[in-house]
C-alpha cells in the first residue's frame, strides 16, 4: 500500500466525519447531568429521561455513518485503499464537513434542549412528547447534514 | 373521524335522592360535573343556592386512602412473588365487588396491623441508627481502659477530648512539659482529622492545663451518662444492635404474612377512592335546602341511557345545544384503526370543539413514515410481533396501550418497507446465512436499494411529503368552507396549491412526461396563481399600497413550503442510517474467521441489532411524530381543548365489570 496525499485527505475526511462523535458525547453528557439531578427527587423517571438522554446520542452515529461510507468505498475496510488523486481526497474531505461541523454543534445545541427537557419532564412528566419533538426539532439539521454529507461521498467518483 | 358532539344537561332533584341518583350516574360514568364555582360570584345564583359539599368528609377519605396506600406499597415490597411485567387493572364483577366488600371487616383489620408493623418498623429503624452513631462516637477510645465515669480521683483529674490532626503533638507535649511535670498525656487514637487524647493531671492544675490545651485547639469529650469502658460500651451497644435486628426480622416477617391479603386491600383502596369521589363531586354541585343542581356535558349519543335514569328518579332536567364561546370539553371518537392514534394527538394537544379531529387524516401516514425511518423486516417484525403479544397477554389500558397499538402498526408498516428495501436486519440475514451456513439467500429488494439509489428514495420522500402538505390544507380547506368561507378557501388554500403545482410542473414537468406540454401549463399556471396570491393575501389590509405589499411579501411563504417539503428527506436518511449501521454490524461481526468468528457474529449481531433497534425505533417515533405535529398540523391545526372528564370510577387495582 503506497501512501497518496489522496488517501491521506480522504481518511482524514472519514476521521473529521467521526468526530461529530465529540458533539454527542457532550450533548448526551449535558442531558445526562439534567436527569441525575431529575432522578434524585424521583428514580421512576429513569426511562423517559434515559430515552431524551440517548436523542444526542444520534449525531455520533451519523458521524460513524459517513465514515464507514467512506472507508468503504475507498477500500481501507478491504485492506488495500484506492490510489486517489489529491482532488478526490479533498473532495472526500469536504463531503466530510457538513457531518462533522454540524453534527458536532447540533448534538451540543441538542443537548442541551434534551437536558431543559429532561428537567420539564421532572416537573410535568406527561409532557415527554413535547420534550423530544423540541430535542427532534435541533436534530432535523444534523439529518440534513447527514444527508448533505451521504449524497456527496455517494456521488464521488473513483 | 370526529369530536363528539356534547350537549349541555341541567338536573334539578330533590335531596333525598342525590346520594342515589349520584351513583347511578356514576355506574353510567358518561356525564361530567363541571364546577359552579363562576355561579357562586353571581349575585342571582347566591340569592337561592349555595356551594354543596362536605371537604371533612372528602379530607378523612384521603388521610385513610393514602394510609390504604402505604400499606400496599409495604406489601409490595415483601411480595416475593413474581410480578407480572406490565400492572393491570384485575376484572371484578359487581356481585364480586360488594361481596367482597361486605366482608371487609378483616381487611380493615389488616391494613391497621400492617401500619402498626410499619411504626414499629421506623421506630426499629431509628433505634437502630441512635445505637450506630453511639458506636462510632465510642470507636476512637477503644484503647482507654479507665472507665468513662471516672473523671477524677482524690487528687486528680482526668480529662479526654480532641485536638486537630494539623497540630504538631511534639510541640504540645513539650509545652506541657514546661508547664508542669505532673500531668501525664496519652494519645489513644487518631486519623486523619484529629487526635484523641487523655490527661491525668493534679486537680488543683487543672485550669491551666486547660488554658493551655485550648490554645492548641483542643475540644473536652465527655460521655455523662456512660458507665465502664469505652469497650464495654460498644460492646452492650452491639447486644442492642442484634436485639434490634431480630426484632426487626420478625415484624418484617409479619409483614410478610400479610401479603396474601394485597389484593383484597387493594380492593378496598379503590372501594375508599370511589366513595371518596362520591363525596368529591358534590363540590362541583349546588344546592339549596331541600334540592340539588348539577350541571354538566354529555355526548349527545348518551342522552338516552341518563334520562331513563334521571325519569326513574323524577328529577327534573333539560339538554341545551352549547352556546358560541363555550369551553366545550372533548372526547374524540375514531375506528378501531385510527382510534390508538387519538394518544398521539393527545400529546400534542386535544382540539378546540370549533377545530377538526386530525387523527383519522394523521394515522396512515404516520404508520407510512414510521415504516419509511425504521424500514426493516426484522425490526418491523420485532415491534409488530412484541406489541401484539403483549396486548394479547394483558389487558393494558389508557395511552400506553394506546402507544402500543401505533407501535404494531408501525411494525407493520415496517416490514412492508423493509421488503420495498430488501433489509432484513439490514443486509444481517444474507451475510449470516452465507458466513454461517454456507447458503445464499435469494433476498432481494421489492423497489429500490436505498443505498444504491438514494435520489430515487429522496424524491419519493419529497413526494410523500407533499401529498402530506396538500392533505393538511386540504383540511384547512375544508374547515373554512364548513365555516362559510368559501372565498378564504380558495384563495389561500386553492391558490397555494395552484402556486406550488406550478413551479413543479414548470421545472420538472418535462422529466415526468418527456415531450408534454406540462413545462409550459406548469409555467403559465405560476404565473396566474402569483398574480391571484398577490391580489389576495393582502386583503385584510385597508389601503391599496397595504394590499399589493402584503400580497407581494406572501409569496415568499412558498419558501416556507420549499422548507417543509425538504424536511422529509428525514424519511430516507433515518432509513439510510438503520441500514447503514445495520451493514457496519455484519462487517464487523464478519471480520474474524473460524468456530470464534462465527461466535463473534452471532454476539456482534445479536448486540448490535438490540442497539440499532432501539436507538432507531426512538428515532423513527420521534420524527415521524414531528412530521405531524410540525409540518402537518402545522397547516391547519390547533390545540387547547380540555378533554372530557365524566363522573366514574378511577379505580386503580380493579375493573368494575358492569353486567349488561
Amino acid at each position: 500500500m503506497e501512501f497518496t496525499i489522496g488517501g491521506f485527505l480522504a481518511i482524514l475526511g472519514a476521521a473529521n466525519a467521526s468526530m461529530a462523535g465529540i458533539g454527542s458525547a457532550w450533548g448526551v453528557a449535558l442531558a445526562g447531568m439534567a436527569a441525575g439531578g431529575v432522578i434524585s427527587e424521583d428514580p421512576k423517571k429513569f426511562g423517559p429521561t434515559l430515552m431524551l438522554q440517548a436523542l444526542p446520542g444520534t449525531q455520533g452515529i451519523y458521524g460513524l455513518l459517513i465514515a464507514f461510507i467512506i472507508m468503504n468505498k475507498i477500500g481501507v475496510l478491504a485492506g488495500n485503499i484506492a490510489p486517489l488523486t489529491t482532488a478526490q481526497g479533498l473532495m472526500f474531505l469536504a463531503a466530510s464537513l457538513p457531518s462533522g461541523i454540524t453534527g458536532t454543534v447540533s448534538a451540543i445545541w441538542q443537548g442541551k434542549v434534551a437536558a431543559t427537557g429532561v428537567q420539564l419532564i421532572g416537573k410535568r412528566p406527561e409532557e415527554i412528547a413535547k420534550a423530544m419533538v423540541y430535542a427532534a426539532m435541533v436534530e432535523t439539521y444534523a439529518v440534513l447534514a447527514l444527508l448533505a454529507s451521504f449524497l456527496m461521498v455517494n456521488g464521488i467518483q473513483i | 373521524m370526529s369530536i363528539v358532539k356534547m350537549n349541555k344537561i341541567n338536573i334539578i332533584g330533590l335531596d333525598g335522592i342525590k346520594t342515589d341518583l349520584l351513583k347511578r350516574i356514576m355506574d353510567l360514568g358518561v356525564v361530567e360535573i363541571s364546577s359552579q364555582d363562576s355561579k357562586l360570584t353571581d349575585p342571582e345564583w347566591v340569592s337561592c343556592v349555595k356551594k354543596d359539599g362536605n371537604e371533612e368528609e372528602v379530607f378523612t377519605f384521603d388521610v385513610r386512602i393514602s394510609q390504604v396506600s402505604e400499606v400496599i406499597n409495604s406489601l409490595e415490597k415483601y411480595d416475593t412473588s413474581k410480578r407480572p411485567l406490565f400492572n393491570t387493572r384485575k376484572p371484578v364483577t359487581k356481585d364480586e365487588f360488594i361481596k367482597a366488600l361486605d366482608q371487609n371487616d378483616h381487611v380493615i383489620e389488616k391494613v391497621a396491623k400492617v401500619l402498626e408493623l410499619n411504626k414499629s418498623l421506623s421506630e426499629l429503624c431509628t433505634e437502630e441508627n441512635k445505637t450506630e452513631a453511639a458506636i462510632l462516637s465510642l470507636k476512637p477510645w477503644v484503647q482507654y481502659g479507665i472507665p468513662l465515669n471516672i473523671t477524677e480521683t482524690k487528687y486528680t483529674n482526668i480529662i479526654i477530648g480532641t485536638i486537630p490532626a494539623i497540630v504538631n503533638i511534639d510541640e504540645l507535649k513539650s509545652q506541657l512539659f514546661n508547664a508542669t511535670d505532673r500531668c501525664v498525656m496519652d494519645v489513644i487514637n487518631s486519623d486523619k482529622d484529629q487526635y484523641y487524647c487523655s490527661f491525668i493531671c493534679l486537680s488543683e492544675e487543672k485550669e491551666n492545663i486547660l488554658e493551655l490545651l485550648k490554645q492548641y485547639g483542643f475540644t473536652p469529650v465527655t460521655f455523662k451518662e456512660l458507665k465502664g469502658t469505652a469497650e464495654e460500651n460498644i460492646m452492650q451497644y452491639e447486644n442492642i444492635l442484634k436485639d434490634i435486628s431480630v426484632k426487626r426480622d420478625a415484624v418484617e416477617n409479619g409483614i410478610k404474612e400479610l401479603v396474601s391479603f394485597k389484593e383484597e386491600i387493594q380492593l378496598y383502596h379503590d372501594y375508599l377512592v370511589i366513595e371518596r369521589d362520591k363525596i368529591k363531586i358534590l363540590s362541583n354541585m349546588l344546592k339549596t335546602d331541600t334540592t340539588f343542581y348539577i350541571e354538566g356535558w354529555i355526548p349527545v349519543e348518551c342522552r338516552e341511557k341518563v334520562q331513563k335514569v334521571l325519569d326513574e328518579y323524577q328529577c327534573w332536567y333539560e339538554f341545551k345545544e352549547p352556546q358560541e364561546g363555550e369551553n366545550i370539553p372533548i372526547l374524540l371518537k375514531n375506528n378501531s384503526f385510527v382510534a390508538p392514534f387519538d394518544s398521539i394527538t393527545e400529546l400534542y394537544s386535544l382540539p378546540t370543539a370549533s377545530n377538526i379531529d386530525p387523527t383519522a387524516a394523521m394515522a396512515p401516514f404516520y404508520a407510512i413514515f414510521f415504516g419509511m425511518m425504521l424500514g426493516d423486516v426484522g425490526y418491523g417484525l420485532m415491534f409488530a410481533l412484541g406489541c401484539f403479544i403483549i396486548l394479547k397477554k394483558f389487558d393494558i389500558e389508557g395511552t400506553f396501550g394506546k402507544m402500543l397499538r401505533v407501535f404494531f402498526w408501525g411494525g407493520i408498516s415496517t416490514i412492508f418497507w423493509g421488503v420495498m428495501y430488501g433489509s432484513w436486519f439490514g443486509d444481517g440475514l444474507v451475510v449470516g446465512a452465507k458466513y454461517l451456513f454456507n447458503i445464499n439467500l435469494p433476498i432481494s429488494y421489492l423497489w429500490v436499494d436505498p443505498l444504491k439509489e438514494p435520489m430515487t428514495v429522496l424524491i419519493v420522500s419529497f413526494v410523500m411529503g407533499l401529498i402530506h402538505l396538500f392533505v393538511g390544507m386540504g383540511m384547512q380547506g375544508y374547515m373554512l368552507i364548513r365555516d362559510g368561507h368559501l372565498g378564504d378557501a380558495l384563495m389561500d388554500v386553492g391558490l397555494w396549491y395552484l402556486f406550488i403545482i406550478g413551479p413543479i410542473l414548470w421545472l420538472a414537468g418535462g422529466m415526468i412526461i418527456p415531450g408534454s406540454p406540462l413545462p409550459v401549463i406548469g409555467k403559465w399556471l405560476t404565473i396566474a396563481a402569483a398574480i391571484g396570491l398577490v391580489l389576495t393575501q393582502g386583503r385584510a389590509k385597508e389601503k391599496i399600497i397595504g394590499k399589493l405589499t402584503s400580497g407581494v411579501l406572501a409569496l415568499y411563504g412558498i419558501t416556507g413550503y420549499l422548507g417543509d417539503v425538504l424536511s422529509y428527506s428525514r424519511l430516507l436518511a433515518l432509513g439510510l442510517a438503520t441500514g447503514v449501521i445495520s451493514s457496519v454490524l455484519s462487517l464487523i461481526g464478519s471480520m474474524a474467521g473460524g468456530i470464534p468468528g462465527k461466535l463473534m457474529f452471532v454476539a456482534v449481531f445479536i448486540f448490535g441489532h438490540t442497539l440499532n433497534f432501539a436507538i432507531n425505533g426512538l428515532g423513527s417515533f420521534v420524527h415521524s411524530a414531528r412530521l405531524q405535529y410540525v409540518e402537518f398540523f402545522g397547516k391547519f391545526y390547533e390545540g387547547g381543548g380540555d378533554p372530557f372528564n365524566p363522573f366514574t370510577k378511577k379505580t386503580k387495582y380493579i375493573k368494575i365489570k358492569e353486567e349488561i
